[in-house]
């Protein structure tokens, strides 16, 4: 125990790096991705195409190839380089890449809703834009929480990647106190982290869900 | 009264090879209620949903009261730009079968959802007005449930109040009791012989055709995308001239 209690500044830091990039990216992607969504039903053709090549290379490539790149490629790019510090590269890559999977489901929820719902929209003289907003975009949030739920736990898990920019996360952290001190404790510990993290990400969720359960539909 | 509120000439309009409006054209006056019958695929609701831009004709001229909603210009149709177009089609409120209820909003909120994000009037302006149209079609204690708490009559009401709370001139009816019990039938048919005898301009697209005799001041029977006949009501239903109108209305009577 006194052990466990050692460790757990060190590791309680690196909780800290990891629901940093979590509250970030979660915060960036999922309007990007909407927004993304939006462009992908447009009606103008080579919207549509650009976009569903973004998407298709984000979910072809692997999200730690994206990374590397983002981080020791966009530097060298022939016009102008980027350079971004470990945690600007690594927000970047995450973002763009879980923009594109919540933008298809988004996508998938705004196709799914009812026909009939844009034209009482368009029978009362609304926008596009009004019934996207104000008609659509909300129903289609209810009907997409269980996936994003998935997406985000996902992401909460998935951050660990930024290891490999050698960022001290919860996972880097963990590993480095188990090489130092030949003791897997840290592992345990480290679960335990991670699984309240996710506790609260699904307890959002499901008070989210809750919230829309008032109506049906 | 001869002001016409709508006025439709030699309109056509496909769904890729199929011909569903073959130069229709029709007048409907002020305060006039206009009843289209005709078996299903005659084109009727279609001709309907082309009033209010639905659906776009291929050729012809359709004018809202009096406003140039589609032209013809060498035989293609020419749209008014976009925000005139929306503008001519905000004048009518339409009535869908399924109802098209907002399920994410209130009774209340359904009604007063147009007038608050189209013409960007305040809550306070028009909950009073909303609660009255509520009132109206007698739906005042429901107006805090949500749409799927309601009686398929009930929500086919609170459609016909949020349509009126845009304040169109005209309104339409596309089948508005089709997926309706006949008990609830009546309670909605009662609401639009109220909105007849207030002289509201209608053109009501109906199976229904006892209620149609009895409201409507002109009946239009359409097959295959045309007008076949048209006439008082008495005409049509006692008297019909034309053998399809006599053969439709043998089949449904």
């Amino acid at each position: 125990m006194d052990y466990v209690l050692e460790i757990l500044g060190p590791m309680v830091d690196g909780s800290l790096i990891t629901i940093k990039m979590f509250a970030i990216v979660i915060v960036l992607s999922l309007p990007l991705g909407l927004l993304v969504s939006l462009l992908r039903i447009s009606r103008f053709k080579p919207l549509r195409f650009a976009v569903g090549t973004y998407i298709w290379v984000m979910r072809g490539t692997p999200l730690m190839l994206q990374l590397l790149f983002v981080y020791y490629g966009l530097p060298f790019l022939p016009f102008g380089g980027i350079m971004l510090t470990d945690m600007q590269a690594a927000v970047f890559a995450f973002t763009f890449n879980y923009a594109a999977y919540t933008a298809e489901i988004f996508r998938a929820g705004i196709q799914s809703i009812d026909k009939g719902q844009y034209e009482g929209a368009k029978a009362l003289g609304m926008t596009y834009m009004q019934t996207m907003r104000r008609i659509i975009i909300p129903q289609m949030i209810k009907r997409v929480l269980p996936p994003i739920s998935n997406e985000t736990i996902s992401l909460v898990k998935d951050t660990s990647l930024i290891y490999i920019l050698a960022m001290n996360d919860l996972l880097r952290t963990t590993r480095a106190i188990v090489q130092r001190d030949f003791d897997t404790t840290a592992f345990i510990v480290a679960g335990v982290f991670y699984l309240l993290m996710t506790l609260v990400v699904t307890f959002v969720f499901e008070r989210l869900e809750k919230h829309y359960a008032a109506y049906e539909g | 009264m001869d002001m016409k509120m709508i006025e439709v000439q030699s309109v056509y309009k496909s769904f890729g090879s199929l011909a569903v409006l073959k130069g229709i054209s029709l007048d409907v006056a002020k305060a006039e209620v206009l009843a289209i019958i005709g078996p299903s695929g005659s084109g009727k609701s279609t001709l309907l949903r082309c009033l209010n831009r639905l659906e776009e004709i291929d050729k012809g001229t359709i004018k809202i009261a009096g406003q140039i909603l589609v032209s013809d210009v060498d035989g293609v149709s020419h749209y008014a730009p976009p925000a005139e177009a929306l503008a001519i089609c905000r004048q009518t409120g339409m009535i869908f079968q399924n109802f098209n209820l907002f399920p994410h909003m209130t009774v209340l909120q359904n009604v007063m959802e147009a007038p608050m994000t189209v013409k960007k009037v305040k809550k306070s302006e028009i909950l009073p007005e909303a609660e009255e149209l509520l009132r109206r079609v007698g739906l005042f204690e429901k107006r805090n449930n949500y749409p799927s708490q309601l009686s398929g009559g009930q929500k086919q009401r609170v459609a016909i109040a949020r349509a009126l709370a845009m304040k169109p001139d005209i309104m339409l009816f596309d089948e508005a009791t089709a997926s309706l019990d006949p008990e609830l039938t009546a309670e909605v048919l009662k609401v639009i012989g109220q909105l007849a005898e207030e002289h509201m301009t209608m053109i009501v697209v109906t199976h229904e055709m006892g209620f149609a005799r009895e409201v409507a001041h002109r009946v239009i029977f359409m097959d295959h995308g045309e007008i076949v006949e048209e006439g008082h009501p008495d005409q049509i239903f006692s008297q019909p001239k034309h053998p399809r109108t006599q053969a439709f209305l043998n089949s449904i009577l």
